[in-house]
């Protein structure tokens, strides 16, 4: 029989809001102080946050972690997101000092490869956060030279690129990129990352990119029948955030070559760009 | 050992749970994802996600939206069908020292035999839940649970496969849930549990199509839990099974609003969604409320309904 139960129960914690502010036209950044028992995430991982003791809105909101640090007796967590909805917008209304319910890191993360000589990141506009947490990882954890990550950022017009103070910092090459060009290159970010292509030997590069859909499924094109590793982080709508739900549901093809759908909060965020079924919408 | 008060133990039929507060089926997936943020000991019951007899891929995305209140979900029953369930899934669940319920449902009273049939059979379950809301693809896609002389029918059937007690869970999308519980308990059925979702939709003004990828989906939250508590009321004035009361309950307070009118358990479903911890702090408020009441038994707040209303 299970008797007891070992090692401590995981839970959901009240962080408290440090700051809030919106970095650019709707775009925030929330820093959130929470306990030091709130373990430190890996590269990928996202939190489900809402606002303490409030039932609406319902469902917490899964976020991608953008920074986190940790001191002696508490740990610094920043969040850095689009409103896009009702949950956004409720977020980005709350001041200092408000209380949040912050549940975990949870998912999966980004798998490293220090070994390889480039060490590419691909975004489409906020999906900068969460890979900026893996540049600022391989930067402080890894210790890799910033001349081994090049970024390429783009966005649909200069108000949606975010990121970019902190990215500067981490990677030695950003190619910013717009829509409309008001910032950066006129072009795709895939256009633009086309052209360098052929300058990143296959078995020497890591891809990794997160963004909109339409961003991920061109660069999936660009990369099929090559030898590329690229590791994709998804969104998807989310209940729960650790399984049980089911609803964040993507259809991934599996090592046998069969599709089931998998669930973006557990088997993923981050997925084999070639096992994901792009043409599913 | 000196007897613990409050006395938090219920009985439905045979089955006896340690307190009235079980697990929702397809909110607790099968156990194993919120063992690392619960003690299933300390459980009433789980009731696992359901089961068919083959694996089921499931609706596409999007399957959740979030409206007032609650969600919405077009999971489709996606599942890992009920022999990998028995091999992979049941293992993990036989240590513990908890009632494991199995959900179950089929598109044919075949379905549904085998299923039971299979899960009779593994060591490690204590009793089934019968899904009675799945489409009949042989009688147009008509839900069993629609009318109580199919509602009747899958529980005979699943009856005469099975030693287990038998619960039936009914859908609330019918016109009279009380008919359908009169028809399933002359059926053979052991317990009811009520309710399932509720069929609902959500329309996404800047795109002006349905929020849900099927469109429709079933409404669960604290959005349901006064339909779930009429319909409750109304089902036991009916029948004299012991009932299951589900819907909406986020807190201790939600939970005995059902054990009040009468119900003996409660599941607790989307709220594990938002608190992981769910469970755990309900079966803490309800110990709360017993001792501030000095009430030695929950027993004793099951069916203390006082008929007549409110003068207030």
């Amino acid at each position: 029989m299970v008797k007891a139960i070992s090692k401590q129960l995981k839970g959901v914690f009240i962080g408290e809001i440090r700051q809030n502010r919106e970095v650019q036209q709707d775009h925030f950044l929330m820093k959130v102080v929470l306990p030091a028992s709130f373990a430190s995430p890996y590269p990928g991982q996202f939190v489900m946050i809402k606002v303490a003791g409030l039932n609406e809105p319902f469902l917490g909101r899964p976020i991608s972690i953008y920074s986190f640090r940790r001191k002696k007796t508490f740990c610094t967590l920043e969040l850095l997101f689009r409103v896009v909805g009702k949950g956004t917008e409720i977020l980005a209304g709350l001041i200092e000092g408000s209380q949040v319910e912050i549940h975990g890191p949870l998912g999966g993360c980004f798998a490293i490869y220090p070994e390889r000589e480039n060490i590419i990141f691909i975004a489409g506009g906020i999906g900068a956060a969460p890979l900026s947490l893996l540049a600022e990882y391989l930067c402080r954890e890894v210790c890799l030279p910033k001349s081994a990550m090049i970024f390429y950022l783009g966005a649909q017009t200069k108000t949606a690129v975010a990121g970019l103070d902190k990215l500067s910092k981490l990677c030695y090459r950003i190619h910013v990129c717009t829509d409309d060009g008001t910032l950066g290159e006129k072009a795709l970010v895939t256009q633009v990352f086309q052209k360098d292509l052929k300058k990143y030997a296959p078995d020497k590069t890591v891809i990794y990119a997160c963004g909109p859909r339409a961003m991920l499924k061109a660069l999936h094109k660009l990369l099929s029948g090559t030898r590329y590793l690229c590791q994709v982080s998804l969104e998807e709508r989310m209940a729960c955030g650790t399984g049980a739900c089911m609803g964040c549901a993507a259809a991934i093809r599996d090592k046998t070559g069969k599709v089931s759908y998998q669930r973006v909060c557990s088997e993923g965020p981050v997925f084999d760009i070639q096992q994901v079924i792009w043409d599913d919408k | 050992m000196p007897q613990q008060y409050p006395h938090m133990a219920v009985e439905i039929g045979k089955l006896k749970l340690k307190n009235p507060v079980m697990t929702a089926s397809g909110t607790f997936g099968y156990g194993e994802e919120y063992a690392e943020y619960v003690d299933l000991n300390k459980l009433g019951a789980i009731v696992v996600k359901g089961l068919s007899l083959k694996p089921r891929l499931g609706n596409p995305p999007p399957r959740i939206i979030e409206t007032t209140g609650g969600m919405l979900n077009a999971v489709g029953l996606q599942n890992i069908g009920v022999e990998e369930f028995i091999e992979e899934k049941l293992p993990f669940l036989r240590p513990y020292d908890v009632p494991v319920i199995a959900n179950i449902y089929g598109e044919t009273y075949e379905e549904y035999r085998k299923v039971a049939r299979h899960l009779n059979d593994a060591k490690g379950v204590q009793a089934l839940e019968i899904n009675i809301s799945c489409p009949n693809v042989k009688k147009g896609g008509l839900s069993f649970g629609a009318d109580a002389k199919n509602a009747a029918a899958v529980t005979r059937r699943v009856r005469e496969e099975t030693d287990l007690p038998v619960i039936v869970k009914l859908t609330p999308n019918v016109t009279d849930i009380a008919a359908i519980a009169v028809a399933v308990e002359k059926a053979g059925a052991d317990a009811l549990s009520l309710i399932n979702t509720l069929a609902g939709m959500s329309v996404d003004v800047k795109t002006k199509s349905a929020c849900l990828k099927n469109i429709t989906g079933g409404l669960s939250g604290p959005a349901i839990k006064p339909v779930a508590l009429r319909m409750v009321w109304q089902v036991l004035q009916r029948v004299s099974l012991p009932v299951i009361g589900i819907g909406g309950i986020l807190t201790a307070n939600d939970a005995l609003e059902f054990l009040i009118l009468g119900a003996k358990a409660v599941q607790v479903g989307t709220a594990n969604f938002i608190n992981p911890h769910a469970t755990m702090d309900i079966i803490a408020g309800l110990r709360h409320y017993l001792k501030l009441n000095k009430i030695k038994d929950i027993n004793n707040i099951i069916g203390s309904f006082q008929e007549g209303g409110s003068s207030c």
